[in-house]
């Protein structure tokens, strides 16, 4: 079971080292949409850009983490290896989970970095900087999570880019929100706890929900 | 004696409202060679998949031998190779030795000899033709101790000299208490072959 889990994993990190793009077109969004942003911001709201940026770079972070979302399980569906990955699992659930921690792992963590990085050097302010390390690491996992189900429920279609964005983004605005608050409540001076807490007790939910639902969304995609 | 491994009884398959297979049953037994053969279109895909559990048939039942273990047991090769285009052709092999609980590292390398493949070991499987990545899933084929081969229409694109290798490995795999289903177009010697309408 464990080595399922761990073989996938390696493959995946195999295939994002051999295909660096993916990894680097999400962060060269995230730094135009920063980039952009400040240039626009700048001078315009009160009190500066800067009070506002880190919420932005977390907004950035969540449509950012959309963009591969699809692919998520659509090129082992396309290239063959997800009826392998379905016949020979022990437990199908687990190698899917160890797909989405892949995903998570090697996409979605370089872009948690950088984000951090750059709002470090934009705004200077470590101690807020580390609460958006903290929830962008928690809520993004809960993302990858929440996407997995919508990925494999438009396995078969083509596409389906537009469809799992529909499905995902309402499931996705309970994220944001909690994640943007706990930066807000850190740079009033206000304890963020029960926002961090918030963000970790969905990510159990859906630690436990979305293997489950992704496997029988898989089933029915291949059947 | 040779057992039973799967039993298909009156399988019904339908889909989008058309009738792809229609009250079929089929006894798999063990040391089995089975070339399921028909038109375009007369269900042998569909079929494989469902021995394989990939697809749920919409009537009937199947039964598998008690000793028969569906994830360990089974490995299917269909019409898309099932390797990573990203990855080199011996990461390819490893994953699936890996995944599949094989433990026979060495023979990756005497696999690709076998089929003048070496060379390849380090190319990224993107850059072969559709024949040689046809030929690499079938070197997985050495790699696993699987009882039961699924394998989609295995001759078609290979030239004559690949297709006896593979016919000897087949051959092999029956002769150490292995089965196979294939599926073609048309019937094949020194097979069970059956029609597919």
């Amino acid at each position: 079971m464990l080595k399922s889990f761990v073989t996938i994993l390696f493959r995946d990190m195999y295939i994002v080292i051999n295909t660096t793009s993916r990894v680097f077109m999400p962060i060269v969004y995230l730094l135009l949409i920063i980039t952009f942003f400040s240039i626009s911001l700048e001078g315009t709201t009160f009190g500066g850009y800067k009070n506002i940026l880190p919420q932005i770079i977390w907004l950035a972070c969540l449509l950012v983490s959309l963009l591969n979302m699809d692919s998520l399980f659509k090129e082992d569906y396309e290239d063959g290896t997800l009826d392998g990955i379905v016949i020979n699992s022990e437990i199908l659930e687990i190698s899917l989970l160890a797909k989405i921690v892949a995903h998570w792992m090697f996409t979605i963590i370089p872009l948690v970095i950088i984000a951090f990085s750059a709002n470090l050097l934009l705004t200077g302010n470590l101690d807020i900087s580390i609460i958006l390390l903290i929830s962008l690491i928690v809520g993004t996992l809960t993302l990858s999570l929440i996407g997995s189900i919508a990925a494999s429920l438009t396995l078969s279609l083509k596409g389906n880019g537009l469809l799992l964005s529909t499905i995902v983004l309402p499931l996705d605005i309970p994220i944001l929100i909690f994640g943007t608050s706990a930066i807000y409540n850190a740079s009033i001076g206000v304890s963020y706890n029960s926002e961090i807490l918030l963000l970790m007790s969905l990510l159990i939910l859906f630690l436990i929900i979305a293997p489950f639902a992704a496997s029988l969304g898989v089933r029915s995609s291949l059947d | 004696m040779t057992a039973n491994l799967i039993t298909l009884e009156n399988i019904t398959l339908i889909k989008q409202d058309k009738e792809i297979i229609k009250e079929y049953s089929l006894h798999i037994n063990q040391k089995q060679k089975i070339n399921i053969y028909g038109d375009n279109g007369s269900g042998k895909t569909s079929l494989l998949k469902i021995i394989a559990g990939i697809t749920q048939p919409t009537e009937g039942r199947i039964y598998y031998d008690p000793s028969f273990d569906m994830n360990k047991d089974i490995f299917y090769i269909g019409h898309k190779y099932g390797l990573k285009n990203e990855l080199t052709v011996y990461q390819n092999l490893e994953y699936v030795l890996n995944f599949s609980r094989g433990n026979n590292l060495a023979a990756i390398e005497s696999g690709l000899e076998e089929y003048s493949m070496k060379k390849y070991i380090n190319t990224h499987v993107r850059y072969l033709s559709h024949g040689q990545k046809k030929i690499i899933s079938f070197i997985q084929l050495a790699l696993i101790s699987n009882k039961l081969w699924l394998l989609d229409e295995p001759f078609t694109g290979l030239d004559k000299a690949k297709i006896n290798l593979l016919l000897a490995k087949m051959d092999r795999h029956v002769s150490d208490m292995g089965s196979i289903i294939i599926t073609s177009h048309n019937m094949k010697d020194n097979f069970d072959n059956i029609k597919l309408c």
